[in-house]
């Protein structure tokens, strides 16, 4: 590192400072307003969190295909049971937002089984 | 004066109209969803407004923050539940007066205070930011570290959460922005050899998932929630006798809504609460605060809308947000290339004049579109979570996507939302960390230059007068919560 660099604070300071500072901040917390743990996630917050992981894992096969699975199914998880209703939120409006960001914004989305269908 | 002029003339563009239109009728739309607010709409809104010029995606954010913060009203009187935080105290009258079948008038008060108190906020925007700018161009290094370290310690005091917590959450924030090559020696700090960490991580999708996402999970459990809205017939403008029990409470509730929402990191929120304890100290019949009392509407609504504007003062003036949505906004105006602070007055003037001119209008928007779509507005309030929540997931990832066409954004969405979430459960608020994120880095560099300006001597900070004051107010911002707490208990007593 040139010397001149070598004056003031260095890259590693100010983070060391913040780590401190956080850990100073987390005995405080302890003493006087500790985490308590009183209940356990209900099983539509747990499901809905696995629900965005499986969005996450079915991205690598396609964004907009995993987006219109997800919400679907989030949907279907929160007692939608209207099949109109959860077509239009699988179908219709991911559909819709593809069109809107493609066309309007200009987006360019990741290759995948379905957006090859309209790239080529 | 010039400036101030050709910001009103910009104002006679009919595409930045038709923009502040749609922006107001969208915020209206958000701030009536219960779930949504105007801090995760305009983190939605932010990636939409990558592809305007700089005046109408930022005024499109100032619209949507105006006009969302009132449209948390119409649910607060029509289903008791506040479609912003904001808006909570509001149920505590509005929804008995609508019970009574006096939904319309309720509503017609609320949409008038906020609308008065929101213009008179935007007047003292207009007169305080310029002067706060011109203030602060005598501000070196140190004062500016100081004074962002002093606007980090007011996170301390935001409403949710316990002063340490919200404290860790801030630093946490700081810590989060450090990550990625410093720009002075370029080494690379928490990158972990990923190229994608290389520049750091965004704000945006920080604030999306964080905001976003997060709120999507708490939904889940909120599920089982029975919705159910009083009938109204037509919104009822205010008679001269509401009026004259009225007025003198909404100036006050403006000032006080305005002085909180100057305070860095202090919002509509903590305004609309101490509007309404105002309103009910000073009212004649403080006993029917709670059964309807006009005076109460009129208190908390006038408060929380004059924040709007008291919350761009820090953030345009000096580039500290002075709400949470301020903080969004200071992302747009990042993202957009512009810096705000004192230079934004004399570089940029015409644009700052247009977003003041652009946030008067919008107050005066909502009184039309409130006055007149309130009805329709309301049938929004039930649509069911289980269809709203699945279309907001959607316009999250794609419009985080959006801003670079990187899928490591809709990683950061993702992991930002699910620690958000749990950070929620537990107690710590995610304002200061969207706050901490945004201010970290300039944090760090107002103290690098300090050092090297006082040639390492860094007690020196503490012989200037200006940055002296600002640490001496960070100490009794984070004293301020354990007498702020006492203060509230004993006014709700």
């Amino acid at each position: 590192m040139p010397p001149i660099l070598k004056r003031g604070i260095q890259p590693s300071d100010f983070p060391q400072l913040i780590l401190i500072l956080i850990l100073i901040l987390t005995v405080a917390m302890i003493w006087f307003d500790p985490i308590i743990v009183d209940e356990r996630l209900d099983s539509k917050t747990l499901g809905s969190i696995v629900l965005l992981a499986v969005f996450g894992g079915l991205t690598f096969i396609d964004l907009f295909l995993s987006l219109g699975v997800t919400a679907a199914l989030l949907a279907i998880f929160w007692t939608e049971r209207r099949w109109y209703v959860v077509l239009g939120i699988g179908l219709m409006m991911p559909a819709l937002i593809f069109l809107l960001f493609d066309q309007v914004f200009e987006i360019r989305f990741p290759r995948g089984v379905l957006t090859n269908l309209w790239y080529g | 004066m010039e400036a101030f002029l050709s910001g009103f003339i910009s104002l006679g563009d009919p595409k930045l109209l038709l923009i502040l239109l749609a922006a107001t009728l969208g915020g209206v739309v958000i701030g009536a969803l219960p779930g949504l607010n105007a801090t995760n709409g305009a983190a939605l809104l932010l990636p939409f407004t990558l592809s305007m010029e700089a005046i109408p995606a930022i005024a499109s954010l100032v619209a949507l923050y105006c006009s969302a913060t009132f449209a948390g009203a119409i649910t607060a009187i029509l289903i008791n539940t506040p479609g912003t935080p904001a808006s909570a105290t509001t149920c505590l009258d509005g929804y008995p007066l609508a019970q009574r079948g006096e939904a319309g008038r309720a509503l017609g008060l609320a949409v008038v205070s906020s609308t008065i108190g929101g213009v008179l906020s935007v007047i003292c925007l207009m007169l305080a930011a310029p002067l706060l700018a011109r203030m602060a161009y005598q501000f070196s290094p140190p004062e500016y570290f100081a004074l962002t370290l002093f606007g980090l310690s007011m996170l301390a005091s935001i409403g949710e959460g316990s002063p340490p917590k919200n404290l860790i959450s801030g630093a946490f924030g700081v810590f989060l922005a450090l990550v990625g090559v410093d720009m002075l020696t370029s080494v690379e700090r928490f990158t972990f050899g990923s190229h994608n960490l290389y520049d750091g991580i965004g704000f945006v999708p920080v604030m999306i998932g964080i905001f976003g996402i997060s709120e999507l999970i708490v939904q889940a459990s909120s599920l089982d929630k029975k919705r159910e809205r009083v009938s109204m017939k037509a919104v009822q403008l205010p008679n001269r006798d509401d009026y004259r029990k009225v007025w003198k409470t909404i100036l006050r509730s403006s000032g006080i809504g305005t002085f909180i929402g100057i305070l860095p990191a202090e919002g509509a929120t903590v305004a609309s609460m101490i509007g309404y304890n105002e309103a009910k100290r000073w009212s004649k019949t403080p006993e029917q605060f709670g059964n309807g009392a006009i005076e109460g509407i009129a208190g908390s609504e006038a408060a929380n809308n004059a924040a709007t504007g008291g919350a761009m003062v820090p953030t345009l003036a000096l580039g500290i947000p002075g709400s949470a949505t301020a903080a969004v906004i200071l992302a747009g105006l990042m993202v957009h290339g512009i810096r705000p602070g004192p230079s934004m007055f004399t570089e940029q003037a015409n644009f700052a004049y247009t977003i003041f001119w652009s946030m008067m209008l919008v107050n005066l928007m909502f009184l039309l579109v409130g006055l007149t779509g309130a009805k329709i507005f309301a049938r929004i309030t039930l649509i069911p979570t289980q269809v709203l929540w699945p279309c907001v997931f959607m316009i999250s990832i794609v419009g985080a996507y959006a801003l670079d066409q990187s899928m490591f954004d809709v990683w950061i969405v993702l992991i930002s939302g699910i620690i958000g979430f749990f950070m929620r459960r537990y107690g710590f608020s995610v304002v200061p960390l969207a706050i901490g994120l945004i201010l970290g880095e300039m944090l760090e560099q107002r103290l690098g230059q300090s050092m090297v300006m006082l040639d390492e001597k860094w007690w020196l900070m503490f012989t200037r007068p200006l940055s002296l004051l600002f640490f001496c107010l960070t100490i009794a911002a984070l004293l301020g919560p354990v007498l702020w707490t006492k203060y509230l208990v004993r006014l709700f007593k």
